[in-house]
């Protein structure tokens, strides 16, 4: 395997923009990347694209089509990646892999989405073998009651409060107002949030994340490459995707079955995290940061026990005690988070790249991690899909 | 009259011995399946047969949550709006299940607690009928 350095970055920003279509968001991201990374389109050699589900594509996830017809049909080699909410870093390790592999020198990764008003939605399709629809029409949980499920089991088994849930919020408000490209970059207070409507006890409007329009681009290479681009690139230490196991104790269907012991929950994320850190040999102790998918604030807190970052239960006090702001001994999310982003779904992974980067190059101004040489970046989506990529200078 | 019209058929009865949920069971690994699977899904298990098999009705609430604001489609609900609760519910027969939890008090639930099937309305249609469903009843 050859090493694999990330040259170019380049995001959209963030937010609603009903007067641009998705693939003129991905040409602006992926213009910057190319511009960032100081090569021209004709040089990209294949293209690894998330699939929006929501918009563009030719209604067939075909996103990867749509920005090179865009940039130009050169005839590069196209692969259109569907994974749910971990499409965008699913193409990335397939972009990853290309080079790594020795089969291309210079390639894209690109996702951007535009998203439908309010809450997602199934696929409208009434279909009785579908377990998503099923789910929904049997009895009713969209995924904020699905978030607030997992969260009330943590209240009941360690005792979480509903200020605590909230501190998280109020924390990545603080990051993500030195973040240009999110979009709700300006402060909430405490009050701002425990006054926010109850959505789902025990989640509130401001502890989950809205959905957004965005698009994000990376331009990754072979080591020869990079040293000709650059004198200062980030490598890609580890980059891995994985799935759910069969015991895992959240139920994906109508039912299924109780784990032995009762905690293997997430075991997607779990294990792409585990790879990507045996890949890239480094330990929790090595890491500097981490870019989790916080869809609700609850993530913040089981993802890096469930990672052997820290003890079950530590959580909150490693929150209350300032340890995850960007100048703690384990900073989450400095971008600001999916809190202060929303989601565009398949574009968040490739956002996630972007913000390891800029924090590993410096670049990340008020929001910068002291010293970060490794971080970490993990999405989960739909059909028990997880990637995670842990990125060093 | 107004008929009882289950939100889907085949995943549960009124059984004589009550309500149960209708699904199947690996007869080699005992995994569980709702809605009924013809194979067992469990990686470790060379089975290579299921038999109908029946769950419920008694469980423990694993957690919960309450559905505060109307819910986007296909969940069907009656007008004025009322929040409900629902969760995950593992039954003594060794099945985690997804399911509402039949409360006038929602906020009043508690992980941990003990809970009996019933069959219940989830909503109504144009005609009146009962769209029903299962739901845990705290007991």
């Amino acid at each position: 395997m050859r090493d694999v350095a990330v040259v170019g970055l380049g995001m959209h920003a963030w937010g609603k923009f009903p007067d641009k279509s998705v693939t003129g968001m991905m040409r602006e991201a992926t213009e910057a990347a190319l511009k960032d990374a100081g090569i021209g389109w004709r040089d990209i050699e294949a293209v690894s694209a998330a699939s929006s589900r929501f918009s563009g594509g030719k209604g067939w996830g075909l996103n990867g089509n749509d920005i090179v017809e865009e940039m130009g049909s050169t005839g590069v080699p196209v692969y259109n990646l569907s994974a749910g909410c971990a499409a965008g870093a699913n193409a990335f390790n397939v972009g990853y892999m290309m080079v790594a592999g020795g089969m291309h020198d210079m390639v894209l990764v690109v996702g951007g989405e535009k998203m439908p008003k309010g809450f997602i939605q199934t696929s409208g399709v009434e279909d009785e073998y579908d377990p998503e629809y099923l789910r929904q029409v049997c009895v009713g949980i969209p995924g904020p009651s699905f978030w607030g499920i997992m969260c009330r089991q943590r209240m009941a088994e360690h005792g979480t409060t509903e200020e605590q849930l909230a501190k998280i919020a109020v924390k990545a408000h603080k990051n993500s107002v030195h973040n240009p490209y999110a979009r709700f970059n300006k402060e909430f207070s405490m009050e701002d949030v425990l006054g926010s409507a109850m959505v789902s006890y025990p989640l509130r409007l401001y502890e989950i994340c809205p959905v957004s329009d965005g698009a994000a681009a990376v331009v990754i290479c072979s080591a020869e490459k990079a040293k000709q681009l650059t004198t200062k690139p980030v490598w890609v230490a580890g980059s891995s995707v994985a799935t759910n196991s069969f015991n895992d104790g959240i139920t994906r269907g109508l039912a299924g079955p109780i784990p032995p012991g009762g905690k293997t929950f997430h075991s997607e994320a779990a294990s792409a995290v585990r790879q990507a850190m045996e890949g890239a040999g480094v330990t929790q102790k090595e890491v500097d940061f981490i870019e989790l998918q916080d869809n609700t604030v609850y993530y913040e807190l089981c993802f890096p026990e469930e990672w052997g970052f820290w003890e079950p239960g530590q959580a909150e006090h490693e929150l209350e005690s300032g340890n995850t702001t960007p100048t703690g001994s384990l900073p989450i999310n400095p971008s600001g988070g999916f809190l202060s982003f929303g989601e565009a779904t398949t574009a968040q992974g490739i956002f996630q790249i972007c913000e390891l980067a800029t924090q590993l190059r410096g670049a990340g101004g008020g929001r910068q991690v002291p010293e970060a040489k490794v971080g970490l970046g993990q999405t989960l989506g739909l059909g028990g899909n997880a990637a995670a990529v842990v990125l060093k200078r | 009259m107004a008929d009882r019209i289950p939100v889907v058929a085949n995943l549960f009865a009124e059984t004589p011995a009550g309500p149960r949920l209708t699904g199947s069971r690996c007869t080699a690994c005992g995994s569980g399946y709702l809605p009924k699977s013809d194979v067992c899904h469990n990686p470790a298990c060379d089975g290579a047969k299921t038999e109908d098999a029946e769950f419920g009705p008694s469980g423990t609430v694993w957690s919960l949550a309450i559905q505060d604001y109307p819910p986007p489609a296909p969940v069907k609900f009656d007008q004025p709006y009322t929040p409900y609760a629902m969760g995950f519910i593992d039954l003594d027969d060794g099945l985690r299940v997804l399911g509402r939890i039949d409360t006038d008090d929602p906020r009043s639930i508690e992980p941990g607690i003990r809970v009996e099937m019933v069959i219940g309305a989830l909503a109504h249609d144009e005609e009146g009928n009962e769209i029903t469903g299962w739901k845990f009843k705290p007991v």
